[in-house]
């Protein structure tokens, strides 16, 4: 087990530990196998209605006029709403002084992608609400519409927006959250709506140092989250009280509660996000949504509950895919691989709103930055609007783009110059310990040992160009941060003692399948030597629960159960110190186990904690025992660090995996099956052994069906593919042999040495992959996926050359 | 608009049930939202998830592709048929035991399919298990745990 490398170091044994570093089973199994679990999609109110979205069928065009009477007249509907409900509120992921909010809730004037809401009906129920929206009459004029990025940024270009002026008064959501800058207005420039650049080092010199340069061009497209559970949300609005009760399928509760009350003008304080189940996130459920807004104003103009679900295609068309990067690179290096210089250049088509772009432009790099040594590095980006749906943030949020090409191109410098991949990589990382270019530290780096643990395991030595004609194999590296200082918000805590000596934890969290709700309630039992059912979990519910804006960027574990082990470590001192007052003991005579404080040297000496919650109660006026704790990444840093510019803290720790897969090419048909994939993770220390191999092996699979089968398809800006007919993910039977192997590095500053688990291995799966289908062709194929007609191509191309 | 409306008789988990229903409803929405048994989830539509998945008269079936008139005078078992007594099912034990989970939504889906396979044929390879799963889409888990889970009851039968 993890642990005990750990364990060793630090001189004490993994065995000691009782209830972390287990893979106990997780607390929502009883609920999740029986059908009880409530998910958003599950949720059902008195009095509910339906509610249904009209969205656009043309890429870009004027909205000339919308006729809703008819609709408004069909027994039944409660509520038709156009952009005229709507007009001027804006919204979005990224809403900073230098980026303004640029979604609307409802196209206003014209519309500018295909799926984009145009009116929204509430009815009383789902038949009525679908005859409503077709009997909406909208007029458009089309306009001529651009989908191709480089011909997008081209003089003459369609303008797919026009100056982004805030409204008079309106502050920006980073003014709201305590940064002392004005929104300003944006003028997208040959539809130019985010520019990163970043450089340290001077990259002329180091190409002029180098001794031999290379430059590839790399295209991965969009890939659907494709979370099992579409997107839904349930709101309900009570006239009387003005308070809105909101159930979503989601991400962090404190961002969708932010947005609601900023676009319907409500306090946030009259607004409760509740707990429900979330079927899959994977990045795809953090960011605002039109429709949550709208379900809202529709249950506020109806003053009924209303409940919309998006229909799988609706998810595929209008609730954001995966960021798509053209990425150029061209990297110098010394003949014994020493790397001296990178430059990468990003291209990505955005979509017809900002998304998440600006901030992938910038993840992508500073993801990467805690791998390799490289001296000298300049690395810019342009996110670009086009007529096509929305971007977002999915699963390492731009790490993986740029891990594709980046580590594929590693495998092609290594060739070039007859290096092993293996020791190309070893020779050219980071140190443990170092300092990077934008001041993080590294720590912890448990990178030298995963690749070299994953190459063993999986006997790269043996197989690396000594595999049969039809077989490759291939190594990738990725890295990930956890949580960041970005954010100027807290993962918090409280932990109540009970009457009967167990404790329950409230925390914000939300359980959407990485297992959050058990390893924070091990951590916390481990803490205060309970059992893990000793701790009841009230999570997840901004009402219930104290503020917690963690539920992304990684952060669930390094930051907001570090929250959690605070708040039992102020329980656990409060009750060392009562229990010392009880017995007449000194409080570092003591030790808390087992629902008891013993004294170490006298364990006959005890007193239950249930003793010790009544004693205080009576005897310190009525205190009832409760801890509370809170934890923020880069907590010694107030600002906020530069996307743009790449400058400023960002996180207290990375997480890395190195990955070997092997793979067989059918050579007739091109057809690749992935035999098996090795994946070794640093996480720091695995606090559930069983949910950390889930989150590998959960990678694992995705990362094949990035590499292998996944691509939204685009004509004219329209998907060709909205469906899980049409869309092919990996199923039961393409799954490969998966081996975990823990190469964790002890993470000082997170909870137990924790870090992140989630995110980390899906970029190294995907390169790791493809580096080795390129191995079994010989090709060098680099674009996503690798479907069957390209590893085809490649073949005959290598047969005729 | 008047919809014709038709009597149905099904057994649902035990339950004799006798209703009207509008015959365009599904075996889906018979369940979800008229009987409240909403263990059966709908992620696609398009008969290609599984998360819908269901026993009607010992086969599984993909309850939002099939109406629910056509379980007429039939048998249909819900995930939430799957424990007895308080006891859960074997299946329901070692989709725990071995994380076989992550989100949940298509996991009811899965154990229907998982049931209905075992009690036709309790001696299955891996092989076989992964290709007859091959209806139930998961996006969490990488399959491999809940494939290992359905071995683990297999091997017990």
């Amino acid at each position: 087990m993890k642990g005990v490398k750990v364990a060793e170091y630090y001189g004490f044994k993994a065995e000691e530990y009782s209830v972390i570093g287990k893979g106990l089973p997780r607390r929502d199994g009883p609920a999740k196998v029986t059908g009880q679990a409530v998910y958003t999609f599950d949720v059902t109110l008195p009095g509910m209605l339906h509610g249904k979205i009209l969205r656009s069928p043309y890429p870009h065009a004027r909205i000339v006029s919308i006729d809703t009477s008819d609709a408004e007249k069909l027994p039944g509907v409660k509520a038709v709403i156009t952009g005229k409900d709507t007009w001027g509120i804006r919204f979005g992921f990224v809403d900073t002084p230098r980026y303004p909010a640029d979604q609307s809730v409802l196209a206003e004037e014209k519309v500018r992608y295909v799926g984009e809401s145009v009116a929204a009906v509430a009815a009383i129920d789902e038949d009525t609400a679908d005859e409503a929206l077709d009997l909406i009459a909208v007029e458009y004029d089309p306009l001529s519409a651009v989908f191709d990025p480089e011909e997008a940024m081209k003089e003459g270009a369609p303008e797919v927006h026009g100056e982004q002026i805030p409204a008079a008064g309106r502050t920006c959501a980073w003014e709201d959250w305590g940064v002392a800058r004005k929104a300003r207005s944006y003028k997208p420039v040959n539809n130019i709506g985010a520019t990163v650049m970043i450089s340290y080092g001077d990259i002329e010199k180091g190409f002029a140092e180098s001794d031999y340069t290379r430059e590839d061009r790399f295209v991965i497209p969009s890939t659907s989250h494709a979370a099992m559970e579409p997107h839904c949300a349930v709101a309900s609005y009570d006239p009387f009280t003005g308070h809105l009760d909101f159930w979503c399928s989601r991400m962090d509760m404190e961002q969708k509660r932010y947005w609601l009350s900023k676009t319907l003008g409500m306090p946030i304080s009259k607004i409760r996000i509740h707990k429900s189940y979330v079927g899959g996130a994977f990045g795809g459920k953090a960011a605002p949504f039109d429709f949550e807004i709208l379900a809202a104003f529709l249950s506020r103009k109806t003053g009924r509950p209303t409940k919309i679900v998006l229909a799988r295609d609706e998810v595929f068309t209008s609730s954001n895919n995966s960021v798509r990067f053209d990425v150029t690179v061209r990297k110098g290096v010394k003949k014994d691989g020493t790397i001296m210089a990178q430059h990468v250049k990003l291209i990505s088509d955005m979509g017809a709103y900002r998304g998440s772009a600006p901030v992938a432009l910038y993840l992508a790099h500073s993801m990467r930055d805690a791998i390799y040594d490289i001296p000298n590095l300049l690395h810019e980006g342009v996110g670009v609007y086009t007529n096509k749906s929305i971007t977002q943030s999915k699963r390492g949020h731009g790490s993986p783009q740029l891990s594709f090409a980046l580590e594929m191109q590693m495998d092609w410098i290594a060739k070039d110059l007859g290096i092993d991949p293996v020791e190309l990589r070893l020779k050219n990382l980071r140190k443990k310990g170092e300092v990077l270019p934008n001041g993080d530290r590294l720590d912890s780096y448990g990178l030298p040992d995963c690749i070299k643990k994953a190459a063993e395991s999986a006997g790269w030595r043996k197989k690396k160009g000594k595999s049969r004609p039809d077989r490759g194999i291939g190594i990738a590296v990725g890295g990930m941060f956890n949580g960041s200082g970005y954010w100027p918000f807290t993962g918090s805590a409280i932990v109540k003692m009970n009457h009967d000596g167990t404790v329950t934890l409230y925390n914000g969290q939300i359980e959407f399948g990485q297992g959050v709700d058990t390893s924070m309630c091990q951590v916390v039992a481990e803490e205060l030597g309970l059992q893990a059912e000793d701790v009841n979990l009230v999570s997840a519910d901004t009402e219930l629960c104290p503020t917690d804006f963690t539920n992304w960027l990684s952060a669930g574990t390094f930051v907001s159960t570090k929250a959690c082990l605070r708040a039992a470590r102020d329980v656990k001192e409060q009750l060392l110190k009562i229990a010392a007052e009880i017995m007449e003991a000194n409080v570092e005579d003591l030790e808390a186990e087992n629902r008891r404080v013993y004294i170490k040297t006298d364990p006959e000496k005890s007193v239950a904690y249930d003793e010790i919650l009544r004693y205080n109660i009576q005897k310190h006026g009525g205190d009832p025992i409760m801890g509370k704790g809170f934890a923020k990444p880069v907590p010694e840093v107030e600002f906020y660090p530069s996307l743009s510019k790449g400058t400023g803290r960002w996180t207290d720790a990375y997480s890395f995996t190195a990955v070997v897969a092997e793979v067989e090419v059918d050579r007739e048909t091109g057809r690749v099956r992935v035999l098996k994939l090795t994946i070794a993770d640093d996480c720091g220390f695995e606090i559930n052994p069983l949910i950390c191999q889930g989150q590998l092996e959960g990678q694992g699979v995705m990362g094949m069906g990035d590499a292998l089968f996944e691509e939204i398809i685009f004509e004219e800006g329209r998907q060709l593919n909205p469906t899980f007919v049409d869309y092919d993910l990996p199923r039961a039977f393409d799954v490969p042999e998966m081996v975990t192997i823990d190469a964790s590095d002890y993470e000082p500053k997170g909870p137990f040495g924790a870090k992140e688990i989630g995110e980390c291995a899906r970029g190294a799966v995907i390169a790791a992959i493809v580096n080795a289908v390129n191995d079994a062709v010989g090709g060098k194929i680099g674009s996503l996926p690798l479907h069957p007609e390209k590893i085809f191509k490649a073949l005959r191309e290598k047969e005729t050359a | 608009m008047e919809v014709a409306k038709k009597i149905l008789k099904v057994t649902v988990n035990g339950e004799h049930y006798e209703l009207s229903i509008k015959a365009k409803t599904t075996l889906l929405e018979l369940l979800r939202n008229h009987l409240g048994l909403t263990g059966a989830k709908m992620a696609c539509i398009s008969n290609s998830c599984g998360a819908c998945t269901v026993i009607l008269d010992g086969m599984a079936v993909k309850a939002c592709s099939i109406l629910a008139l056509q379980a007429n005078g039939k048998e249909v078992i819900t995930v939430e048929g799957l424990a007895k007594d308080g006891d859960l099912h074997p299946l329901q034990k070692a989709f725990i035991d071995h994380g076989a989970f992550q989100c949940g939504f298509c996991t009811p889906g899965k154990l229907m399919s998982a049931k209905a396979m075992l009690d036709e044929n309790p001696h299955l390879t891996e092989e076989e298990v992964r290709r007859d799963m091959e209806g139930n889409l998961c996006r969490c888990t990488g399959y491999k745990k809940y494939i290992a889970a359905i071995m683990d009851v297999a091997q017990k039968l």
